[in-house]
């Protein structure tokens, strides 16, 4: 076995049973764990942004190195910034692929923009990259909720009720029952989110019967999460139960002790001392003594 | 009677973290002593199996990785059932990734199948152009033209230089999709911009807590098949009968399912009896 590897496990059993503390209560365990998880995966994104989109496909359409030359003002600019970092400008151009497009000169601005939030005395031109994003976004998912949401789904609830072809009753397979339940279901629940007239007579009762499909829908819903969070957890202790091999000198069981012994102390010397003390304090029910 | 009532009580308002305790136990000791309870595959995984069977011998297929390690134990087991059954069709595998960890989940999983079990080629087997962000935007690049997206590889590779990438230039040139998803940027953005508006098949492994969102879609035929959590993984793996690790621990999905149902029975007995004595007194 690696060393890394046996590093990598106690860091995991750390940080998995640091996680799994908080359901005994808030602690610097569970703390550290949190801040660690929010530092890496910030970090993790910004340089994976930054080397997989940014510098390839921004900086590598700005100064490909296809159009290399020195004398000209863009690869001025280039060399210039090339000084600094020579990782992300390498000599003689970025070499991805790209040709030349100095419209993406448009994107780069509205990036700075935003990035000028930042700054209080220029932070109103921050508008101008999130006005573009924002309109982007709006026109993008106006099409495909139109298109797959809602003609689709119309599309996917018109069935017909009288396919003699299909059998009468299946669990799961298209059936008369089933588009029965699709097309009484569909309309029901549409007629309760209709407010325009009071829900009272056959209104009141298909809505009724919209409120009966919403809840199954919710039930559903409830079960899935309950078994998604589970296959979670299996999957946390399918890890943990790894680590606690010779292999990995033991690394749940060590972590468990060690986690569970200074919790159990701290809270041990918060009993005595008579004081309710959050137990992120650790060591400091001394000085509230 | 009253007795019985008293402790129904009791265990109603027994301290949360007992109930933890509790859960943890159900789920560990199966994971100790596997049961082997039996898994029968649902006409939604069957769905998605029979699609990719039918795919003729050597189809360009789009693997798009949706998630990161957090929802590793549900979504990489249908990655590697997947992979597996891809590979060993011989098909070609082009791998993109909406989320950052996808890349890496893409990678630990192209080690263990493609390197590792099928002893496949990069370039001309399978290729991994990485991760690009973006949401929708990048879905909608790939149908435009992969190629202004995804100049190089997830290695700094050249796409032109990649001898699988010849003839592929957007969506429409792939033969079918798998997206293995755990939220927004995935399935439902593949849907929405790239299925739907080209007519090219789909299909996709989802988290249990999207199961209830994509469904719709599998239903009105949008979608071809979905594998559904964990359970899905499972059956996947029942199905390319290679086990993995959705069918060691479906045993313990199962056990800590029925403590779950006892809990939440005995929950509503205890909330029932306190109302009835509320209105008693």
């Amino acid at each position: 076995m690696e060393f890394s590897a046996i590093i990598g496990a106690w860091v995991a059993a750390f940080l998995t049973i640091g996680i799994f503390s908080y359901l005994y209560k808030d602690n610097p365990f569970y703390k550290a764990a949190e801040h660690l998880f929010v530092g890496v995966s910030a970090g993790y994104l910004l340089s994976l942004g930054f080397w997989t989109q940014l510098q390839p496909n921004l900086f590598g359409r700005l100064f490909p190195a296809k159009h290399y030359d020195p004398d000209t003002i863009t690869y001025t600019i280039y060399n210039f910034l090339s000084f600094f970092s020579s990782s992300i400008f390498p000599e003689g151009g970025i070499d991805k692929g790209h040709d030349q497009h100095l419209i993406y000169l448009i994107p780069l601005a509205l990036g700075v923009m935003m990035l000028l939030s930042l700054i209080p005395s220029f932070s109103w031109m921050a508008r101008w990259g999130i006005a573009y994003v924002v309109g982007m976004a709006a026109g993008l998912k106006a099409y495909g909720y139109l298109n797959s949401n809602v003609l689709g789904q119309i599309k996917g609830t018109a069935v017909n009720l009288l396919d003699f072809s299909l059998p009468v009753f299946s669990l799961s397979s298209p059936s008369i029952f089933n588009n029965l339940i699709i097309f009484v279901g569909t309309i029901c629940g549409l007629l309760y989110f209709y407010f325009s007239k009071e829900h009272k007579g056959l209104l009141g009762r298909a809505s009724k019967i919209g409120i009966y499909f919403l809840m199954i829908s919710f039930g559903a819903s409830f079960g899935f999460a309950v078994m998604g969070r589970i296959s979670l957890l299996i999957g946390r202790f399918t890890d943990l139960i790894k680590f606690s091999g010779s292999e990995y000198n033991y690394a749940t069981f060590w972590v468990l002790f060690i986690i569970v012994g200074v919790l159990g102390y701290a809270a041990y010397r918060e009993e005595n001392s008579g004081v309710i003390a959050p137990v992120d304090n650790l060591g400091s029910s001394t000085e509230e003594e | 009677m009253n007795k019985i009532e008293d402790i129904f009580l009791k265990i109603g308002s027994v301290d949360r973290r007992w109930i933890f305790i509790v859960i943890a136990v159900v789920v560990i000791i199966p994971l100790l002593v596997p049961i082997g309870l039996p898994i029968r595959a649902t006409d939604t995984s069957k769905s998605v199996y029979d699609a990719i069977e039918a795919l003729p011998k050597g189809s360009n297929v789009l693997l798009s990785i949706e998630y990161s390690p957090s929802t590793k134990p549900e979504n990489h087991p249908m990655t590697i059932s997947i992979m597996r059954h891809l590979f060993r069709n011989d098909q070609k595998v082009y791998i993109t990734c909406l989320w950052p960890d996808g890349q890496f989940m893409a990678q630990d999983a192209l080690k263990q199948v493609a390197e590792g079990e099928f002893n496949k080629k990069y370039g001309e087997d399978y290729v991994l152009l990485g991760y690009r962000p973006g949401g929708e935007a990048v879905v909608k690049g790939i149908v435009s033209n992969i190629r202004k997206l995804f100049s190089v590889d997830a290695k700094q590779t050249k796409v032109d230089d990649i001898p699988m990438m010849d003839g592929i230039t957007n969506f429409k040139d792939f033969d079918f999709l798998f997206s293995a998803s755990a939220g927004y940027p995935g399935t439902i953005e593949w849907v929405q911009y790239a299925a739907d508006p080209t007519g090219v098949p789909m299909s996709s492994g989802v988290t249990s807590i999207q199961v209830n969102e994509v469904m719709p879609y599998v239903q009105s035929g949008q979608m071809v098949g979905v594998l559904a959590g964990m359970p899905g993984a499972a059956e996947y793996e029942s199905l390319i009968n290679q086990k993995g690790s959705a069918t060691s621990g479906m045993d313990a999905q199962s056990v800590a399912h029925l403590v779950i149902v006892l809990f939440i029975v005995l929950g509503n007995i205890s909330y029932f009896i306190e109302r009835k004595r509320s209105r008693k007194y």
